[in-house]
C-alpha cells in the first residue's frame, strides 16, 4: 500500500469511527436519560397504587 | 407480543448496519478517481438523508403542535414530542455529516472546510436546530414549547435551500449524484452498497428516534403529574 493509499484508508478509518463514536454516545446519553426518567417516575408509580 | 417485534426489529437493524459495513467496505470497490477515500460517501449521504427526513419530522410536529395546542392539547403533546425528537435525531445525523464531509475534504480538497453554499448551509441548518434544542433545554414557561415548534418551522425552510444549494449556486462541494446533471449517478457495481447503508441508517434512525420519543412521552407524563400533584397540594 503506497504513502497515498494508506493515508486515504486512515481518513475512512477516522470517518466511520467518529460516525459511530456520536451514534453509540448519542444511544448512551439516552439511554441514561431513560434510566433517570424510570427512577423519577417510581415514586409517582408508588403514589398511584 | 411488542417487546418480541422490537427486539425482532433490534436485531434486523444490527444485521443491517453489519450488512452495510461489510458492502461498504469488502464488496463495493474503489472509486476510480478518489480510490478509498469515496467510501466515506457510504456514511456521509445516508446520515444527510435521515437527518432531511427527521427535520421533516420535526416540521410537522411542530406544525401539529401549533394547530392543536388548544382545540386538542393531548394530541398537540404528542406531536410536541415528535417535534422534539426529530429535531434531536436530526441533529446527531447532521453532526455525523460535517464530521465526515470535512474529513472527506482534507483529503480530497486539501483543506477541512470552505465556505461554500452547501457546506455553509448546512451549518446553519445545524445552528438553527441546535439553538432550538437549547431553547428547549433552558427556556421555561407555557410559551417555551409554541417559541420552540415556530424555531422548527423556520430551520426546516433551510432544508431545501441545502438540498438545492449545489444545484443552484456553483460549489466546491461535489455536484449530486443522484438528480443532478446529466452525467451524474453512479456506477451499477456502487449502487448495492449505497443503497444497503441508506437502508441500514434509516433502519437506525428509527430505532433511535422511536427510543427518544418514548423518553420524551414518559418525561411529558411525568411532568404533567407533578403539575397535578402541586395542583391538588
Amino acid at each position: 500500500m503506497d504513502a497515498k493509499a494508506l493515508l486515504d484508508h486512515q481518513f475512512v478509518v477516522a470517518a466511520y469511527s467518529v460516525t459511530w463514536i456520536i451514534q453509540l454516545g448519542y444511544l448512551v446519553f439516552l439511554g441514561l436519560k431513560w434510566r433517570a426518567q424510570k427512577r423519577a417516575a417510581s415514586p409517582n408509580d408508588r403514589e398511584s397504587r | 407480543m411488542k417487546k418480541a417485534a422490537v427486539s425482532l426489529y433490534v436485531v434486523l437493524t444490527i444485521a443491517l448496519m453489519l450488512w452495510g459495513y461489510y458492502q461498504a467496505i469488502y464488496v463495493a470497490p474503489n472509486d476510480a478517481m478518489q480510490g478509498e477515500l469515496f467510501r466515506i460517501f457510504y456514511y456521509h449521504v445516508p446520515s444527510a438523508s435521515v437527518a432531511f427526513l427527521f427535520f421533516a419530522i420535526s416540521l410537522a410536529g411542530s406544525i401539529g403542535f401549533l394547530a392543536f395546542r388548544r382545540s386538542r392539547p393531548a394530541f398537540a403533546q404528542i406531536s410536541d414530542a415528535w417535534a422534539l425528537s426529530g429535531a434531536e435525531v436530526g441533529v446527531v445525523f447532521c453532526t455525523v455529516v460535517l464530521t465526515t464531509g470535512p474529513l472527506w475534504g482534507r483529503r480530497a480538497w486539501g483543506i477541512w472546510w470552505t465556505w461554500d453554499a452547501r457546506l455553509t448551509t448546512t451549518l446553519v441548518l445545524w445552528l438553527i436546530y441546535v439553538s432550538y434544542l437549547l431553547l428547549r433545554r433552558f427556556a421555561a414557561g407555557p410559551q417555551m414549547q409554541t417559541l420552540a415548534a415556530v424555531l422548527g418551522i423556520f430551520g426546516a425552510l433551510d432544508v431545501p435551500i441545502v438540498y438545492m444549494s449545489n444545484r443552484w449556486w456553483r460549489t466546491q462541494h461535489p455536484a449530486p449524484v443522484f438528480g443532478g446533471a446529466e452525467g451524474s449517478g453512479m456506477d451499477p457495481s456502487m449502487v448495492g452498497a449505497f443503497l444497503w447503508n441508506m437502508l441500514a441508517w434509516f433502519a437506525w434512525g428509527t430505532l433511535i428516534l422511536a427510543i427518544r420519543y418514548s423518553v420524551e412521552r414518559q418525561h411529558q407524563k411525568i411532568a404533567a403529574h407533578q403539575a397535578q400533584q402541586a395542583l391538588d397540594a
